[in-house]
């Protein structure tokens, strides 16, 4: 009996340095991933150059962004070498304020109802069939459901989006801010959106000698194999560099401290 | 301590100390007109002839670029065409607040239904993409309405036809608080402001805090007899001058517009 044939899930390459590795090949395609860090742990420019690295290979990317408004994004994205503003004027990388998208849409409101939250996931859909969007950051997907106000409600948004968009073949990354990226922490603000997700990347900080440094973390990755190993982050000019970090080197990590 | 305004002599003999109500036997009814200085509130009713009333008041136009017509209701065409019929002077400000608010808010609110239940198409994508500021369109029209009132110099003379748009959409103790202030301007600024609300639209509490910062108030009134209609105005508050309210039945005429029947006096 001929032993039946591995099966494996075509990947979005990242093209992000070292992430690729941790993640066997890339993204499963269609995948909603939860990047889940605390604040300044680099969310935004891992987005930024998941859509900057898809764009040089052709795709269609989108970023809607809730955090800061796209001016400031684009001033501060600016500075990394990796990124061109010609993908942006090109029309490659389609960068959305949500604020604008809720004015258009009459979403202009403290809270949303199940009409605006079909309304959202309808534009967001929309947009991503109309110039084929095949990388989509949401950052963050905890500013955009705080206005959700029931738990139901936010998992019925984040997993209609999820599906539909996974049906369109674009691979999403929802940014989500946490407060801690501990191993006892939650690793989304509402509890639900790490449930829902296909993938969690976490990203936080470590003490080591007296000095923060980032790390990230695959957590589940539904569809292949991959690294549970904290790796180091460095954003650098070039873009996010992933180095696997070693056990031993966290401080707060006590149990993996040496001769302890 | 108030705002004190000084004011030329050359002034305030070419001025005087009453405007016209536009309507000759009107001023002639109130002994010689409005007094300069005057808040005069209209509490009207559908049919009473209470908006060609508010245009004829600023016919006088003693400064054509001091004079203000605020329509909540009519369009610009509608005003230019009464204007141009009775021949009175066009070259007055006018602003139609339900005409902006229909393109402001309402058109914006009928694009918003349309991407909801259509989606987006590729051009919208392409200029949402581009979009980088929500539009900064003030929503308040009562605040500005009562900015530009506010920023009116001596003399002037506005009218705003009428409250009611506030009152429906405002709380109205808010635009109480609006016309205090423009109350306030006009006296100062020995201005003419008229104001029309109808009694649908207000509760008697209101009805009789506007009577109170009023200086004249009028009851414009319509009723059948028989197969016709009678207007007329009561004027059952006119501060320091008691002796003109008054009963008046009007008609409309095409040379005159409002023009009194007979008066009454009730005091």
């Amino acid at each position: 009996m001929q032993p039946a044939t591995m099966y494996t899930r075509d990947r979005c390459i990242t093209g992000i340095h070292g992430m690729d590795e941790i993640l066997r090949g890339g993204i499963p395609y269609g995948s909603t991933v939860l990047a889940a860090g605390t604040c300044g742990s680099g969310k935004t420019t891992l987005g930024m150059e998941f859509l900057v690295r898809g764009a040089l290979a052709g795709e269609a990317c989108a970023h809607f962004t809730a955090t800061e408004p796209s001016v400031k994004l684009l001033e501060n994205i600016r500075q990394y070498a990796f990124f061109d503003m010609n993908m942006i004027d090109s029309g490659l990388i389609n960068v959305f304020d949500m604020d604008v998208l809720y004015s258009w849409l009459g979403l202009d409101k403290a809270s949303f109802d199940l009409d605006d939250v079909h309304a959202l996931i309808k534009a967001i859909v929309d947009i991503v069939n109309t110039i084929g969007v095949t990388r989509l950051v949401i950052d963050s997907v905890t500013t955009l459901c705080y206005k959700i106000k029931s738990e139901q409600l936010i998992r019925d948004f984040l997993f209609t989006l999820g599906k539909k968009l996974a049906t369109l073949g674009c691979t999403t990354i929802l940014i989500s801010e946490i407060t801690s990226a501990t191993e006892n922490a939650h690793w989304s603000s509402f509890g639900v959106e790490e449930a829902i997700a296909d993938g969690i990347i976490v990203m936080g900080d470590v003490e080591r000698m007296g000095h923060l440094l980032r790390f990230l973390q695959v957590v589940k990755m539904r569809g292949t194999a991959h690294s549970r190993a904290k790796h180091a982050i460095e954003l650098t000019p070039l873009g996010v560099m992933l180095t696997p970090m070693l056990k031993w080197g966290a401080v707060s990590d006590k149990t993996n401290r040496m001769g302890v | 301590m108030s705002k004190q305004i000084k004011f030329s002599p050359d002034d305030e003999e070419f001025f005087g100390s009453v405007g016209s109500f536009g309507v000759p036997k009107f001023d002639n009814a109130m002994n010689g007109g409005v007094p300069r200085g005057f808040l005069v509130v209209g509490f009207t009713e559908t049919g009473s002839g209470s908006e060609l009333f508010a245009k004829q008041l600023t016919s006088p136009a003693e400064e054509p670029d001091n004079t203000i017509l605020i329509s909540t209701n009519e369009s610009q065409l509608e005003i230019a065409r009464v204007f141009n019929k009775y021949k009175w002077p066009t070259d007055i400000a006018v602003r139609t607040l339900g005409e902006e608010y229909n393109a402001r808010v309402l058109e914006k609110e009928l694009l918003a239904s349309r991407y909801r239940l259509e989606g987006f198409k590729l051009p919208d994508i392409q200029r949402l993409a581009q979009t980088r500021f929500v539009d900064d369109d003030t929503q308040d029209f009562l605040t500005e309405m009562t900015n530009e009132i506010m920023a009116m110099g001596p003399y002037f003379r506005a009218v705003i036809d009428s409250l009611d748009f506030f009152m429906q959409r405002e709380d109205p103790s808010r635009v109480v608080a609006m016309l205090r202030m423009m109350q306030a301007h006009t006296q100062i600024h020995r201005g003419i402001l008229f104001v029309t609300v109808s009694n649908d639209t207000i509760t008697p509490a209101i009805k009789q805090e506007m009577a109170a910062i009023a200086d004249m108030v009028c009851d414009f009134k319509v009723r059948t007899i028989g197969s016709d209609f009678e207007t007329s105005m009561i004027v059952s508050k006119f501060r320091n001058a008691p002796e003109n309210l008054s009963i008046m039945v009007y008609r409309v005429t095409p040379e005159e517009g409002i023009t009194p029947e007979t008066v009454e006096r009730i005091a």
